[in-house]
């Protein structure tokens, strides 16, 4: 009996796999046979499938496509697209009138900021034109408290009633100002050359209050997947984790009109490269191992390369408010004994640019007669005497992010030099990026290496934002009352060449100081397929997608 | 039912809610305690330290662990898993069933194919023993078993996706049969399938291979011999029933594996599924869909250990007299 209930048992168990087994074998060779003429939708198996007028991308798996809350650039980089503001960035950095009609006029002290709206921009669902009042309804959302971002006082803080209001002690932001449905005006503290390039960012886009309704950063984030936006592109679908499928706002309100009919961005998958090759992305990056393939004059790929500059730079910042680094000798000594080029040349293979200063090339103000940092071990040699000798940093840590089990080869690099030039040991401690972050916040720190990237293409970006003993962001603690000077007097100067020049001025002292050894400034290198026209990728992020063109 | 069989069944399912509440305040407690969570993470090197804090207030994250967890918990036990901060703003819910649809498809052929292929295997392999193709077979299921995924991988990548372009690189197909998304019966599903496959295979083979040796030497099996019986008859009839009964005990551990599998199997390949999304909730602290997945995880496989226990009880008589008699 139980004998024959478990052959029973046994052959069920056997019949039903094979049918499983045979059934998926059945199915994977009908849908290999290629009767998969669905358009529209990428089922993936037929590789290379491409829809007219469809751009293909590899994209990040962005947090929030809510543009009060997005604080990383992988979420901004949809957003921009989706939504916008009263003024961008166009892809030669001018800053340009987007919902206003034209840039605002500026009162004569330089705080009161008046927008005409324009007023042919209407919302995704073509219902109604934005108005002021719905500017007033988002820069306040981006700043209420209820709303829990953690960036919208970051970019909105210079309004005139923006800290009651924070506080909870007023129920309006005063600085906010509906003249008439066409007509803003924005006041804000105290004169500043960046206050408007900080309206570009999105906590100041305007979204539709009739959607968004009380909805906050961390809760309620439905609507994000059907935004009523404004921007170049709709939200046509966002499978979470998976792809956003953006198609173009044919009523969109500047020139150019978006060409492309829709833009899919697959947000996870193998690695772009080979799905570049494989005919399934449009577009992708280029990093170190694949730079040397595609570089060759005579691969196949040669030809779809491109490159841009990033607004960025790679640091090392030092602690210079305790010993032994609040000495700029020894980080003189350290700085000079890294060799740049050797670097950004046989180490990263030119896909990065040796930094010379703070300023990355491209950006306004960028000083081209600034001369390169040399690689000197023997003047290095000699600070380091100065400074007390290579005892005085024995044992001394370098803190840096990271998952994985090795660090970046770039430091590894530099503390081999460190080691070879000067002869001292450098030990590497590396700490996931939350608590790298708080740790360097809090000066737990000898020294630490991390990037920046520019919110803003503006020298008070990096320098103010990153240098001044002031600034919440200066985690060197870098402090030089005559940088500081500089630094505020630029902020007040209406005159954009002496502005710029105050700046300059104040990025010759820093590197005199050294608080950052600054090692270099990326670039995008990335590959196109010939039938994409217009496409780069920006210094930073700029809505871009509007200027392409498919060609076949 | 006999009664033996019920007491033990109710006895297990008893011990269901303290597992599970051991497992899931660890879980909570040890994401509570470590450094930074995810407003920290959010929040990125600009924002002001106030605006966290004021925010980490807001949202209860200063409250003792026990409250927080108790409070979570009771949303739990509701259907409210809480909101994710990876996804900021949505349900844990929403995010985590397409996912664990995708995660289930390609692991349950895994599991099918697995003791399909590698049960028959192990028996050849124990019938050839003083054969060449003995130490050979021995050898092969070594090798598979022990290679990593971590390593397996980028070289099925490198063949397939690279090399001979047959195979999409990573990611998983949205595919639809009947409204349903099957991104199964797609090209994606064959690298994850493969890379889980094989060493299951190799080692539920190595695992047979091992019991029916064992049966083989056993008397019944030379006295069924001995009667005259067909080899074949005595292989199916004798050998092999004898020798599956343990097997059932490693399907438990296979799907052990599995789950942990996935995490790596999802986030060398770019598959959208619930390893991935653990391996995402870790990095960025996302509190309440790290605990979701651990209790959905922890419950699936509870009551799978539960019902291999009653199968095996009732493929084995031997077991399930066991509670009533002694």
């Amino acid at each position: 009996m139980e004998t024959r209930r478990l052959v029973l048992t046994l052959t069920g168990i056997a019949v039903m796999m094979i049918v499983v087994i045979g059934g998926l074998g059945a199915i994977l060779l009908a849908s290999g046979g290629g009767d998969d003429s669905t358009a529209g939708d990428d089922d993936g198996d037929d590789l290379g499938a491409r829809v007219e007028g469809e751009l293909r991308l590899f994209g990040p798996d962005p947090i929030t496509l809510d543009p009060a809350c997005a604080s990383d650039a992988g979420s901004a980089e949809y957003i921009v697209e989706i939504f916008s503001g009263l003024v961008s960035f166009d892809l030669d950095l001018n800053l340009v009138p987007d919902v206003a009609e034209a840039l605002p006029d500026v009162s004569d002290d330089g705080t009161v900021y008046t927008f005409h709206l324009r007023s042919n921009v209407l919302f995704h669902d073509n219902s109604r034109p934005v108005t002021a009042d719905d500017f007033k309804f988002s820069l306040e959302r981006s700043l209420n408290p209820d709303t829990q971002s953690t960036v919208g006082e970051v970019y909105l803080d210079d309004l005139v009633g923006a800290a009651e209001f924070i506080a909870g002690n007023a129920d309006e932001v005063t600085g906010i100002r509906v003249i008439d449905p066409q007509t803003l005006e924005l006041t804000i503290t105290e004169p500043s050359a960046v206050f408007i390039d900080k309206l570009t960012y999105p906590t100041a886009y305007v979204v539709d209050q009739r959607e968004v309704g009380d909805a906050t950063c961390f809760e309620g984030s439905g609507w994000t997947l059907t935004p009523n936006g404004t921007g170049p592109f709709k939200l046509a679908e966002w499978d979470l984790g998976r792809k956003i499928v953006l198609t173009a706002n044919e009523r969109f309100h500047l020139e150019p009109a978006p060409a492309l009919e829709r833009v899919t961005f697959i947000l996870s998958g193998g690695s772009s490269f080979v799905m570049y090759e494989n005919d399934e992305v449009d577009v992708t990056g280029i990093g170190i191992n694949n730079i040397e393939t595609v570089r060759d004059p005579n691969g196949d790929l040669n030809a779809d390369l491109h490159e841009g500059p990033r607004l960025d730079i790679f640091y090392i910042g030092f602690n210079t408010q305790e010993a032994p680094f609040d000495d700029a000798n020894l980080r003189n000594a350290l700085s000079l004994s890294i060799n740049r080029d050797f670097l950004a040349r046989e180490f990263l293979l030119d896909l990065v640019t040796p930094a010379k200063g703070i300023l990355p090339p491209g950006i306004d103000g960028y000083n081209e007669a600034l001369p390169e940092i040399p690689f000197d071990p023997d003047a290095a040699r000699d600070l380091l005497e100065m400074a007390g000798g290579a005892g005085v940093i024995d044992g001394a840590t370098i803190l840096t992010s990271g998952q994985g089990a090795t660090p970046s080869d770039i430091l590894q690099a530099v503390l081999a030099m460190w080691e070879q030039e000067l002869g001292v040991t450098v030990t590497i401690e590396q700490e996931d990026f939350g608590l790298f972050l708080r740790d360097i916040d809090e000066g737990k720190f000898q020294m630490f290496s991390l990037g920046w990237i520019a919110d803003y293409p503006d020298p008070q970006n990096f320098l103010d934002i990153k240098l001044h003993s002031e600034s919440a962001n200066n985690e060197a603690g870098y402090s030089n009352p005559d940088v500081d000077s500089l630094l505020d007097q630029a902020d007040r100067e209406a005159d954009e060449a002496t502005r710029l020049d105050l700046y300059q001025q104040a990025e010759v002292i820093v590197v005199e100081d050294m608080p950052w050894a600054p090692l270099y400034h990326g670039k995008a290198s990335y590959l196109v397929k010939p039938y994409v026209e217009g496409f780069v990728i920006p210094p930073f992020v700029i809505p871009n997608l509007r200027y392409v063109t498919i060609t076949r | 039912m006999p009664a033996g069989l019920a007491t033990y069944i109710i006895r297990r399912l008893l011990l269901l809610p303290l597992i599970l509440f051991i497992v899931s305040f660890a879980t909570f407690a040890l994401g509570r305690y470590a450094p930074v969570d995810y407003v920290e993470i959010q929040a990125g090197p600009r924002a002001q330290p106030e605006t966290i804090e004021r925010i980490r207030e807001e949202r209860g994250l200063n409250d003792p662990v026990p409250v927080q967890y108790v409070r979570y918990m009771g949303n739990a036990l509701t259907g409210d898993f809480g909101i994710s901060t990876r996804y900021q703003g949505f349900p844990v819910a929403d995010v985590i069933l397409p996912r664990l649809w995708i995660t289930m498809q390609y692991n349950i052929v895994v599991l099918v194919l697995t003791f399909s292929i590698g049960l028959p295997l192990g028996t050849w392999a124990a019938l050839r023993r003083g054969t060449w193709q003995d130490p050979l077979s021995i050898g092969v299921f070594l090798l598979f078993a022990s290679v990593p995924v971590l390593i397996s991988i980028p070289l099925l990548q490198w063949l397939f996706s690279v090399q001979l372009g047959v195979l999409p690189s990573g990611g998983w197909s949205e595919a639809e049969y009947l409204g349903v998304e099957f991104g199964l019966f797609s090209k994606h599903a064959i690298l994850p399938i493969l890379a889980l496959t094989l060493p299951g295979v190799a080692g539920v083979a190595r695992y047979m291979r091992g019991q029916v040796m064992e049966v083989l030497d056993q008397d019944f099996v030379r006295t069924a011999n001995a009667k005259g019986l067909k080899a074949s008859t005595v292989v199916t009839r004798h050998v092999a029933r004898n020798a599956l009964l343990p097997i059932v005990t490693i399907l438990g551990f296979e799907l052990a594996a599995l789950i942990g599998g996935s995490i790596f199997i999802e986030t060398l390949l770019g598959i959208p599924g619930i390893g991935l999304l653990a391996f995402e909730s870790i990095k960025t602290r996302d509190y309440d869909t790290i605990m979701a997945i651990v209790l959905i995880g922890s419950t699936v496989f509870i009551l799978t250990m539960l019902v291999i226990d009653v199968v095996y009880g009732f493929i084995d008589p031997r077991i399930r007299v066991e509670g009533s008699m002694s």
